[in-house]
């Protein structure tokens, strides 16, 4: 299964979610897949989108959230799984990219690659719904079952390194504007108040 | 009013509803003043950037957050709050320990005394240091001052203040 397969693949159920996605590969496919702007594109804080999506899902608990995740991303920030499994937010679904490789950097393997269950590791941590699924059948088979009841749930897609090293445009917009277009959209969704009436 | 009861009241003023936490011991007793507060969201975090993620995911949520760490973890996060926080423009108000003072005669905390407020002035993040209770009331007014300037806010917690003076 290819990354790209694998995001389009959760684009296509993913309702009403907003989605955080970690810097890189993840980001720009889920960009190129979705185009989306009620998505938050981490530019920065590599291992922190899915602390970020914890944020947010706790600041909003009838909000359905997702992180789309990568290898790289998870193994710098591993305790965030620990504080996923202690706050146990049931509208959090994180979604893990696992290609094996740090792709933007030209697929330079991962530590400890082929060897890491992450779902295992997850589940070891307390998250009890865990899945880990490696082919396009199997996670479009998966996805009612992640979707479905209270999370939260961290399901592995092992996808493939992508050798062609070809370049996924990221999105385009800078820091400053993809906040604001993020927080109007949330606002404008949820009814809720971001930004104060002098726009800050 | 205890200090550290007078630091979550004026959290509870400046609106705060979620705070995610890793302690030092001088934010520890603040820290068990926020977990028996059912109106506040407390999150312990495993690392200091942790915390600074969850308090910028719950701002998009229109939910006032603090992080509340110690002078040591506060320096961990200075990739974070330079690649997430200044990158995008996102407050975040941190209250930390100000260890390494002159009052805090312990040789581990001596570089944290030194560097960390220039790191802060590198980065052009503002800072306070509370030293004495009757001031703690500026927390409202340091909390829109984060806000205002869209980057992270340290309230720092001065030894005098949270550990009474040194012996």
């Amino acid at each position: 299964m290819r990354a790209s397969e694998a995001l389009s693949i959760l684009a296509k159920h993913r309702g009403e979610a907003a989605v955080v996605c970690a810097l890189g590969m993840a980001a720009n496919e889920w960009w190129a897949a979705t185009a989306s702007e009620d998505t938050f594109y981490m530019h920065g804080a590599m291992g922190f989108a899915a602390s970020f999506a914890l944020g947010l899902a706790l600041a909003k608990p009838d909000l359905p959230v997702w992180v789309i995740n990568a290898d790289g991303s998870l193994c710098m920030n591993l305790g965030c799984l620990l504080t996923e499994a202690q706050q146990a937010p049931k509208n959090l679904r994180h979604f893990l990219v696992d290609n094996g490789v740090y792709q933007t950097v030209g697929a330079v393997p991962m530590i400890n690659r082929g060897r890491t269950d992450y779902a295992a590791m997850a589940q070891a941590a307390g998250i009890g719904r865990t899945a880990t699924v490696s082919d396009t059948a199997s996670l479009e088979a998966a996805l009612p079952s992640i979707l479905a009841g209270d999370g939260p749930v961290f399901a592995n897609l092992r996808v493939e390194p992508d050798p062609s090293h070809r370049a996924i445009p990221p999105m385009p917009y800078e820091g400053p504007e993809m906040k604001y277009r993020f927080g109007r959209a949330l606002e404008r969704r949820l009814g809720i108040t971001v930004f104060g009436p002098q726009g800050y | 009013m205890d200090v550290n009861d007078a630091i979550h009241d004026q959290l509870r003023k400046a609106g705060v509803t979620l705070a995610a936490t890793l302690p030092d011991d001088w934010v520890a007793p603040l820290i068990g003043r926020i977990d028996k507060d059912p109106e506040i969201r407390h999150v312990p975090v495993a690392r200091e950037a942790e915390a600074i993620a969850i308090c910028s995911g719950a701002f998009f949520g229109g939910v006032r957050a603090a992080a509340v760490m110690g002078a040591t973890g506060l320096l961990t996060c200075t990739g974070e709050l330079a690649t997430l926080n200044l990158r995008h423009q996102i407050p975040v108000f941190i209250v930390a320990s100000r260890r390494g003072s002159i009052d805090d005669h312990r040789i581990y905390q001596e570089v944290q005394g030194r560097r960390t407020l220039a790191v802060l002035d590198a980065y052009d993040f503002p800072y306070h240091v509370v030293e004495r209770a009757e001031d703690l009331d500026c927390i409202p007014d340091a909390y829109e001052t984060c806000r205002l300037q869209k980057r992270p806010f340290v309230l720092f917690l001065a030894r005098k203040l949270v550990k009474g003076r040194a012996p």
